[in-house]
């Protein structure tokens, strides 16, 4: 091809790429076509030519930074939250959730703090604010945030705990030389045994130790919640017996769990580490009696790991 | 995950559009969203940059009416291409049901297509898929370029780079123009619902 025919080629094959938005490929081809336009002795307009194309390639360079540089997670307009809460969040937590997995961390929080509220999301809206805070601003903002939860009443001991072990492990990779305040916790379980008809606790058999659970994830194979991973606190463990107490409003959750039933795919959560396993169904009792009078307790075994 | 209400006969569906940034996925979606007005149930939201590059997602909700009894509704989606928002396309990606990969025909990205497929390969093992089992189409986009002298892969060569292992159905398209749109959505909604109807069975 004519040399002046191959410059032409690169120059349209440049303009075309940057109308496309590839800027990398159209800088190439502008680098290349000036390149050759240097390596002519005699050309009508040579240096008009590479002035002209010393031009294009700063301007690419100056929209390749701007695309490059920009905020990855800008803070979109309370109508892209919405959406965004509305398409990825089914519940109130994943709907908050949601929007902190996309950056809109201001919004998140706001979210997650009137779930506080709420017994059910309390703990994990507690410890998605922790996330939050890190992200926005640092460690320490979320070490004063537990502090400030520690000295006042909002948390019971145990969810407490539940969001120390959390963020301790976090202040301590981040090489923060601080320990959280521990809460006391009752040797007693919270979901005391009522005097009849109340929950009874099989004895465990001699097992292998198992490492203090936190929470387990169950993945539901039928019913409202089939395929979805809906995550418990445990309230109490004894060896490799869970006690999960679960919300007279979350009855619908553990409607088709019958005592006996196999669980497959089980996420176990502890402070140091998260496995898979699986579980059996013990025992699903409603408490009727006390301060939990209508919730649930379920104990599952761990059956693998 | 494709939501299926037994008792309503209702099913809803996800499709992402995938592919790497620049090929497309956008334009594929505003072509759909202009030409089938009546199966659009909704407006298309897109959440991008002042650039025009899509930031977080693209979001056009669809009703096919019913079929084989079931009244069928599909979300469409596309995900950032740019490799920065690579956990963005995860999130996007998440509970999907088919897929429409638009891959670039201009020659200057062919490695990038051959990484953003290795990316949906990734990305998918993550979330317990495989993606020689998910309803997937590839979309061979930008042919109209051809006319305008600029170097392109032809259809061969692209096959050879994305599916000779795959081997799913193919279409060459150009967004832009319109064609191939709606036989690659066509084709990706009837993958995707013969796998719906083989796990959930609702064909009455």
């Amino acid at each position: 091809m004519d040399i002046s025919l191959q410059i032409k080629s690169l120059l349209s094959q440049a303009e075309l790429y940057r109308t496309q938005g590839l800027f990398t490929e159209a800088r190439e081809k502008y680098n290349a076509a000036s390149d050759m336009i240097h390596k002519i002795d005699k050309l009508k307009n040579k240096d008009n030519l590479l002035k002209m194309i010393s031009g294009k390639i700063e301007q690419l360079e100056k929209k390749t930074e701007k695309v490059e540089t920009g905020p990855s997670s800008p803070e979109l307009s309370e109508k892209g939250q919405n959406l965004i809460k509305n398409l990825f969040g089914e519940n109130d937590l994943e709907k908050a959730v949601a929007l902190a997995k996309f950056g809109q961390f201001e919004r998140a929080i706001v979210e997650l703090e009137a779930l506080l509220k709420d017994d059910v999301y309390r703990v994990e809206a507690g410890k998605n604010i922790m996330r939050c805070k890190i992200a926005i601003a640092s460690v320490d903002d979320a070490i004063d945030q537990y502090n400030q939860w520690f000295s006042g009443d909002l948390f019971t001991a145990g969810q407490m705990e539940s969001i120390r072990t959390y963020l301790q492990p976090i202040v301590d990779r981040k090489g923060i030389d601080k320990t959280l305040p521990a809460p006391d916790i009752p040797v007693e379980t919270e979901a005391e045994a009522p005097a009849s008809g109340g929950i009874e606790f099989n004895m465990p058999e001699p097992e292998e130790d198992i490492l203090d659970i936190t929470s387990i994830g169950i993945t539901f194979t039928s019913g409202a919640q089939k395929g979805k991973m809906v995550e418990f606190d445990v309230n109490f463990q004894s060896g490799g017996m869970l006690s999960l107490i679960i919300s007279k409003s979350d009855r619908g959750l553990i409607e088709e769990l019958q005592v006996g039933d196999q669980l497959d795919d089980v996420q176990y959560y502890s402070p140091i580490a998260m496995f898979k396993g699986t579980a059996m169904i013990s025992n699903k009792t409603e408490i009727k009696a006390g301060p939990k009078q209508g919730d649930f307790c379920l104990d599952v075994k761990v059956a693998s790991t | 995950m494709a939501i299926f209400n037994l008792k309503k006969r209702e099913i809803e569906c996800k499709v992402v559009y995938y592919g790497p940034g620049r090929c497309g996925k956008t334009t594929n979606l505003e072509y759909i969203f202009k030409s089938y007005k009546k199966q659009v149930t909704g407006e298309m939201v897109s959440i991008n940059t002042e650039g025009d590059r899509t930031l977080f997602f693209d979001f056009l909700p669809m009703g096919l009416g019913k079929i084989k009894g079931c009244d069928v509704r599909v979300q469409l989606y596309t995900v950032p291409g740019q490799v920065k928002y690579s956990s963005t396309r995860k999130l996007v990606l998440r509970g999907v049901d088919g897929i429409v990969f638009v891959a670039d025909s201009l020659e200057v990205r062919r490695e990038k297509n051959m990484i953003s497929l290795k990316d949906l390969q990734s990305n998918l093992k993550e979330y317990g898929k495989s993606i020689f089992k998910v309803p997937l189409i590839i979309q061979y986009n930008k042919r109209d370029l051809a006319d305008e002298g600029i170097p392109l892969m032809s259809v061969e060569q692209m096959e050879r780079d994305l599916n000779r292992q795959l081997k799913v159905p193919s279409f060459p398209g150009s967004a832009v123009k319109g064609t191939g749109v709606g036989v690659a959505l066509k084709a990706c909604l009837m993958e995707t619902l013969k796998s719906l109807q083989r796990e959930f069975k609702w064909a009455k």
